[in-house]
């Protein structure tokens, strides 16, 4: 992947698929409900939007298909899960950065106008 | 019955995904059809209603479809689309106007041409206005195709309603066009000189051909041919305008 994408600001998609996964490998139906769980319900995605952003990430290294297993917790089908990739993880770290960097922006802007 | 829905979907939304290209279809389908699989079991589990649910999920997988499509599309497929869409909407005005107004009782093949109409000049400005970037060539081309296609809709209107089939040479003025862009490759000085002969026999016919109507109707008529007649001569200008812009 090109050095400048992954410095390039991230949708709000990918940022939450690569949130959901930063703890571990999850299948589509898990990301999802991370995806909910990490927003407060607030971000729902469908499976459209879901593997379509799956599909890219996956084209530009951010993540990667893992093998397929069966979820304990879920029925016994077995499942694709997908994990984070290291330029993955350092595509989130500097997302987070980048946002650090804006909220320390707007909190001195808030506090000189106040 | 009841328990039969949430498998009725997962049919249906099995043969939606179908529609994804094969690269795509063959590496995540399954793991979509599962997903849907797992969230319509969540909403069962959940006693809330699937109607409302699974209708959300087909749009927005139907979106994630025409992306996706569109995404290995070469340009022209994409252009296609584009416009297909487009003449879509545009025809809507039409479709939506005939249902509040009176004596509009359009047959389903009128619909049918008007969308080939659009479609047609849609395709005719999208392949013509990218062989150029400057605005004026662009809007030359949209001025042309908008004043050709107005006065071939009106002609044809007005040729079938009076029952003057000599009103036809009218068109000629379209002919005149079709042969002038073809002997000017589309370049911008010899376009210009193709709208100003359209609007030049346009201006002719419309004082030579008797239009037999009545002096008030004879009067809007002549109007209409001056609306014209600026029209093809402000898209003339357009294109000398994007002529002369490429020489500097």
């Amino acid at each position: 992947m090109p050095k400048n994408k992954v410095q390039a600001p991230l949708t709000p998609a990918v940022l939450h698929i690569l949130l959901a996964l930063s703890t571990g490998e999850r299948h589509g139906y898990g990301i999802m409900k991370q995806v909910e769980a990490d927003s407060q319900e607030k971000v729902k995605m469908g499976p459209g939007t879901l593997y379509g952003s799956i599909r890219r990430m996956i084209e530009a290294g951010l993540i990667r298909e893992s093998d397929k297993r069966v979820d304990p917790e879920m029925d016994d089908e077995r499942r694709i899960y997908y994990g984070l990739t290291g330029v993955g993880r350092r595509a989130l770290e500097a997302e987070l950065q980048r946002y650090r960097g804006v909220v320390a922006v707007a909190e001195g802007r808030l506090a000189h106008g106040r | 019955m009841a328990a039969n829905v949430p498998g009725r979907y997962q049919r249906w939304y099995a043969a939606l995904l179908r529609l994804y290209p094969r690269p795509f279809r063959e590496r995540f389908c399954e793991g979509m059809a599962q997903t849907f699989h797992d969230l319509c079991r969540e909403h069962r589990d959940t006693g809330r209603g699937l109607f409302g649910f699974a209708l959300w999920i087909f749009c927005e997988t139907f979106v994630g479809i025409v992306q996706e499509n569109t995404t290995h599309m070469p340009q022209l497929g994409k252009t296609i689309l584009r416009v297909a869409l487009g003449a879509l909407a545009v025809l809507m005005v039409p479709l939506v106007a005939s249902r509040f107004v009176e004596d509009w009782h359009w047959p389903v093949g009128a619909f049918v041409r008007v969308y080939v109409l659009f479609f047609i000049t849609g395709m005719v400005f999208s392949l013509i206005a990218r062989r150029m970037g400057a605005w004026s060539y662009k809007a030359g081309v949209g001025v042309a195709l908008f004043a050709g296609f107005a006065l071939a809709w009106s002609t044809m209107v007005q040729t079938a309603d009076s029952g003057h089939p000599e009103r036809l040479w009218y068109l000629s003025v379209l002919v005149v066009g079709f042969i002038g862009a073809c002997l000017a490759r589309l370049r911008p000085a010899g376009m210009a000189v193709a709208l100003f002969a359209m609007a030049a026999v346009l201006a002719l016919i419309s004082v030579v051909l008797p239009s037999g109507a009545p002096s008030d109707v004879a009067f809007r008529m002549a109007i209409g041919h001056g609306v014209f007649v600026g029209l093809f001569t402000a898209s003339g200008l357009l294109f000398r305008h994007a002529s002369l812009a490429g020489l500097r």
